[in-house]
């Protein structure tokens, strides 16, 4: 009897499941109904991406990066750690290295003596900033200034955290920052490249610079950084040569663009359509170019303002007021490299020249830029590839001491472009070996610079090779908290 | 009929089961149309069935296992399809709940708790009518399903009223709520910003049920009145008042306030506190009042303002977009703000082809212009008149254009106008203030450079306080900063028979002072550099300084100036050279390539030839004989990397190849090993002879390897040689 019932339950339950399984059937595909791409070949496809124009109204129209290539040490520029001055000579805790790899460099070092700063902080402004007294110029303009004393990055080594910070990948190739920039929010002045790059070197231990960070990687070749020397041409091969005047040039270029224009109807090859572009945009710099780059109009505050090396070519100085007139002229993107921050010995001596060399000129380009009603719309960036230890690599000497590489905590500052004036953000603990409080990470960072210029990094996409690439990879949060 | 309405009920509740787990799992790929979206909106009228359906029938599923019930078949018949109608109804609520929730403006973990609470009851229900006539199923189980049920019945709806109402609707009349945020504009410093600090960090000991230190801080009269121990504050003085006194002190002394064990006040509250009282205790001033660049306003700003970014929205049509583009050419672009907006931006560059005409052909877009930049461009007074077309205006640059400010009133029509630059600009004072009072939205203009003086630029803030001048910097001469020192503009430092000295300073009116005697230059004594000084000499130092009205005279710098008579026409190196160091070959010593320190970095090592392992022995041949009384060897010294002068050098010479004679013979004194680096001409003189044939031979050093003890050939670098 009982096995009947059984029975009788399986029979039912076969019947059951197949007009089950229809009734499910039939609610998945009415529910499919509202999924309009679901079937559509090749799965669900982007909101199809234009180019040249921001997701939403953006805070800042241009950057200029003031990139301090090498690395300075946080601990003595903006992290004041009096804490560390205390302990000078203590060994590094354990518990705080928690285990870290290191670089070549220390990892074999028996020891690891703390070491505090040589030179003193003060606090400044209405922030109550603490800055240390190699940048009296940076301390005038703290109100001006967001400090970010939590950042950290993924890689430990120069290239790959330099390659890192500018195209969202350790490994290169990619799109760089700037180039981003140009792909997303197009041209302001078509007489002038969209990324622009500047130069210069300090006597402190250097390291390179390489032009695939300012790489277009798969974007279109007009995204490309154009680098400005500090020659008699400040960009290569584009004068005339001897012998051709304006009149020839333009008959030239007209002539070649006819036959570029044939071969394009012949290939249609949209790469050529590029090369006739550059050829033209070529011809309108040879003079927008001079006028940009000619600084002898500049008056005698300016000179004052930004230190008497910004009349010699080739200086950071120099760069930052040449930053400053292109930037006024619409360049998107104007990217500086100040070499010379790698202080793995002889600290004292060689971060105070490097403070001198960029101190007052970074603090300068704040300025002028505010007296020029432009800081609002122009976002300024000062800050290297990452931070350095908080002990000493090599012995401490009285006035000799050295830095290795800290990827876990570093400062670089903001100003303008709609970003928080006069704050600190985020901590790092008593040593300054560990952020604490509010970590802001590499891609944290590139996905805020994105959201100032009126980016979604979550929408700045390329497809190229079968995926979509972006600058801030697949993660990134923009920090809500120093936007104003 | 009833049979049959428990089968079908039965169909569809597994039907609206499986949809509603479909609708969790694409939920983000949903695209409603219209007549869904009304389905969708019918959530807050359907929910009222299975709340009461659902209570009702769990009810009596909490009795169902009583003896007096089991036997009634009403009763079972009743519950059964009771909760069957609930569970139906709480299905077809939850697929209209999640419908409308695609709808937008709808976020936030309340909405998640609500959606999952309500998808629960779906699927508890669910699993009871499938589950309560199995075996298996008794009073326990049956009692916690009832209970389980209502509880999430009772979450499902608060949420749900949280959503709708908005939080604490309930109690909002008994409780005070939180106050929405104020805006900058109409925020008063005492009621917007004091008062919440008092009534958070400082109401809960002195109010009027508790009266600590007779002092209560609930109200105008009794602040001002103070306490026990006197008034609370001086006005116009944090320094002396009480008030600041008691939160400055130590947290351990007992005086300080909040007291130890209570909620501290933040940086930001004290100094809001200490700035309040420095504006007299103010109890009506609005924070808009204050001048904008006033530490108070500063931080009013950064209290009062809200998280979310601020977008403007604007109330015009977009342009068309052909038009827009046609409006572009080379040197005038016109681009949207952003994707959404309607407002565009454009900016001019090129003074050479601007005309008051690429403003005028603006006019299609001139509703939706918000931002010109017209920089540098030579914009006259009479050109204004087209810019006031830009109704909509906000930003307007202005900077280095030949403005004067008479044709500003053309612009007092911009009532948007809220930021414009005129730095650069030959203002006229008189004009640039009487126009200040047509600009209703101006809150930022830049003056830097217009040749203002300092006491109408303050004059200028003081009649327009809601408006942040920009004076930028102007150097008043009181912080003299030092100049950088000269530079020396020869194309190279080597010449064959003179040279005319061409020391360059980058910075127009500067006096630079020399020496070539070794003596350190100064400002009185040296002489003015003057491009009239000839060199002759072999070897010339010139130390310079740079000076000038207004700055500090500069570090000095240091140059060499070699001469070089003659140029050998072969040269033939008998040794190998160092392997690292072969510059180019024996052509190095003549190439006049000068090079720097830092030998061991291959970039820089170019122009040094190395000897190491093997003696320099160089032979130079002239095709007509020269009369040599001198040469010299330009050699880097570096003891710390190991880069030793020579320990000798033998300079032979004649007129045939077989019968050279020695002519001199030097050996240089060693240098310390911690002696710093020098780039230093080692020089052999002798009585001038005439030489067609010339040997230099050059030994590197040998020194004992202090670890093994052994002998070790010193590197010698040498990257040019002066023969006079």
């Amino acid at each position: 009897m009982e096995k009947n019932i059984l029975e009788h339950g399986l029979n039912v339950n076969r019947r059951r499941f197949l007009s089950r399984l229809s009734l499910g059937v039939g609610s998945l595909a009415f529910g499919s109904l509202l999924i309009p791409d679901l079937f559509r070949s090749g799965g669900i496809e982007d909101e199809l991406y234009q180019p040249g124009v921001p997701h939403f109204a953006p805070k800042a129209k241009r950057v200029i990066y003031l990139f301090q290539n090498g690395a300075p040490s946080q601990l003595e520029t903006f992290d004041y750690k009096p804490k560390l001055c205390e302990m000078q000579g203590a060994e590094l805790p354990a518990s705080v290295r928690g285990g870290q790899r290191l670089t070549g460099m220390t990892a074999k070092q028996a020891s690891f003596p703390l070491i505090g700063s040589f030179t003193n902080f003060k606090q400044y402004g209405q922030s109550g900033a603490w800055i240390s007294d190699l940048f009296p110029y940076t301390a005038k303009i703290v109100d001006d200034l967001c400090i970010i004393r939590s950042m950290h990055t993924e890689a430990i080594n120069h290239d790959p955290a330099l390659t890192f910070f500018q195209t969202g990948s350790q490994q290169g190739n990619l799109p760089s920052m700037g180039s981003w920039l140009s792909y997303g929010l197009g041209s302001e002045n078509k007489n002038l490249p969209d990324f622009t790059v500047l130069l210069s070197r300090g006597i402190g231990n250097g390291q390179g610079v390489y032009s695939k960070l300012w790489s277009n990687g798969f974007l279109d070749s007009i995204h490309q950084g154009v680098q400005f020397s500090n020659g008699a041409d400040p960009v290569l091969y584009l004068s005339d040569p001897a012998g051709m005047d304006r009149h020839d040039r333009r008959e030239m270029l007209d002539n070649l663009a006819e036959m570029n224009h044939l071969s394009y109807q012949e290939f249609g090859d949209p790469e050529i359509n590029t090369k006739v572009q550059q050829y033209e945009m070529a011809y309108r710099m040879q003079t927008a170019v001079p006028e940009t780059m000619d600084l002898s109009k500049e008056p005698d505050d300016i000179v004052k303002l930004y230190g008497p090396n910004c009349l010699v070519p080739g200086t950071y100085a120099a760069n930052c007021l040449l930053a400053r007139k292109l930037s006024e002229n619409g360049v998107r993107f104007v990217q500086l490299y100040h070499q010379g921050w790698d202080q793995h010995g002889d600290l004292p001596k060689e971060i105070a020249s490097q403070a001198k060399d960029v101190d007052q000129a970074s603090a300068a380009l704040v300025t002028d830029l505010k007296q020029r009603g432009l800081l609002d719309e122009t976002l300024v960036i000062w800050g290297g590839e990452f931070g350095r230890t908080s002990y000493s690599q090599g012995k401490i000497t009285h006035d000799n001491y050295g830095r290795d590489h800290h990827p876990r905590c570093f400062s670089i500052w903001m100003a303008g472009g709609g970003i928080k004036p006069g704050i600190v953000y985020g901590e790092t603990d008593e040593l300054g070996y560990n952020v604490i409080k509010d970590p802001v990470h590499v891609h944290d960072f590139q996905a805020t610079v994105l959201n100032q210029l009126g980016l979604d990094h979550e929408k700045l996409i390329f497809k190229h090779l079968g995926r979509r690439y972006r600058l801030t990879n697949v993660s990134g949060k923009v920090v809500r908290d120093i936007i104003s | 009929m009833k049979s049959s309405f428990k089968v079908i009920g039965g169909h569809v509740l597994f039907t609206l089961n499986i949809f509603i787990i479909f609708l969790l799992l694409f939920e983000n790929l949903l695209v409603l149309p219209y007549w869904l979206k009304a389905f969708g909106r019918m959530h807050p009228m359907m929910l009222h069935f299975p709340i009461v359906i659902i209570l009702l029938s769990m009810i009596l599923e909490y009795f169902r296992f009583k003896p007096e019930y089991v036997a009634q078949d009403f009763y079972q018949k009743f519950t059964a399809n009771l909760l069957l109608t609930g569970a139906l109804s709480a299905a077809v609520t939850v697929i209209m709940g999640l419908l409308l929730s695609r709808e937008g403006g709808y976020t936030g973990s309340v909405l998640q708790w609500h959606k999952w609470t309500g998808v629960s009851i779906v699927f508890i229900t669910s699993m009871i009518h499938w589950s309560r006539h199995l075996g298996w199923y008794r009073l326990q189980v049956a009692r916690a399903a009832a209970i389980i049920t209502s509880l999430c019945l009772i979450a499902a709806g608060h949420f749900g009223a949280t959503i709708t109402h908005g939080d604490n609707f309930i109690l909002s009349p008994v409780t005070s709520a939180e106050k929405s945020p104020v805006p900058f504009d109409q925020a008063i410093i005492f009621d917007d910003l004091v008062k919440p600090v008092l009534e958070k960090k400082c109401a809960s000991c002195h109010n009027p049920d508790k009266v600590k230190g007779k002092l209560l801080l609930t109200d105008k009269e009794s602040i001002l009145a103070g306490g026990k121990s006197g008034k609370l504050f001086v006005p116009g003085n944090p320094e002396i008042s009480l008030l600041l006194k008691r939160i400055y002190l130590p947290a351990e002394e007992k005086k300080h306030m909040p007291p130890a064990g209570k909620a501290q006040l933040t940086e930001d509250e004290i100094t809001l506190l200490h700035l309040w009282v420095k504006h007299h205790g103010d109890f009506n001033k609005k924070v808009i009042e204050l001048p904008v660049k006033d530490s108070l306003r500063v931080l009013a700003a950064t209290l009062l303002k809200s998280a979310e970014p601020f977008e403007e929205e604007f109330d015009f049509e977009a342009a068309d977009q052909e038009i827009v583009r046609k409006l572009n050419n080379n040197y005038r672009v016109v681009y949207a703000l952003s994707k959404e907006s309607p407002a565009l931006a454009v900016s001019i560059f090129n003074r050479s082809t601007y005309s008051v005409k690429s403003l005028e052909e603006l006019s299609p877009v001139r509703m939706q212009v918000v931002s010109l930049t017209l920089n540098k461009m030579p914009v006259k007074d009479a050109d204004l008149k087209q810019v006031s077309q830009f109704e909509n205006l906000r930003t307007l640059n202005l900077n280095f254009t030949n403005i004067t400010g008479g044709g500003l009133k053309d612009l007092a029509s911009l009532k948007h106008l809220q930021s414009l630059s005129l730095s650069g600009t030959k203002l006229n004072f008189r004009d640039l203030l009487q126009q200040m009072r047509s600009f209703k939205s101006l809150n930022k203009l830049t003056v830097w450079n217009t040749g203002l003086t300092d006491a109408e630029m303050r004059q200028l803030q003081n009649s327009n306080k809601n408006i942040d001048i920009v004076t930028g910097f102007k150097d008043d001469g009181s912080n003299p900063i030092q100049l950088n020192p000269p530079s020396l503009k020869n194309s190279s430092r080597i010449f064959t028979e003179q040279l005319s000295l061409d020391l360059k300073h980058a910075i127009k009116g500067v006096d630079i002072r020399f020496t070539t005697d070794g003596s350190e230059p100064d400002s009185i004594n040296s002489p003015l550099f003057t491009n009239e000084t000839i060199l002759k000499s072999n070897l010339t130092t010139i130390k310079a300084r740079a000076y000038k009205e207004g700055w500090y005279g500069s570090e000095m710098t240091e140059f060499t100036l070699y001469k070089s008579s003659f140029r050998p026409d072969s040269m033939l190196l008998l040794f190998p050279l160092n392997s690292v160091h072969q510059a180019n070959g024996p052509k190095t010593f003549f190439d006049r390539e000068m090079g720097t320190f830092n030998a061991n970095s291959p970039a820089w090592a170019n122009n040094w030839a190395g000897f190491k392992n093997y003696d320099m022995a160089l032979v130079l041949e002239f095709k007509k004989p020269v009369p040599l009384s001198s040469v010299g060897l330009n050699t880097m010294v570096e003891p710390k990397t190991g880069i030793y002068p020579p320990s000798e050098i033998e300079i032979w010479g004649g007129e045939h190849k077989g019968a050279m004679k020695l002519l001199s013979k030097l050996r240089p004194q060693v240098p310390a090993k911690e002696s710093d680096h020098i780039i230093k001409v080692f020089e052999s003189s002798f009585k001038t002879k005439p030489v067609s044939y010339l040997k230099i031979i050059a030994r590197p050093l040998i020194l004992p390897d202090p670890k093994t003890s052994k002998e070790k050939k010193m590197l010698l670098l040498i990257d040019e040689i002066f023969l006079n």
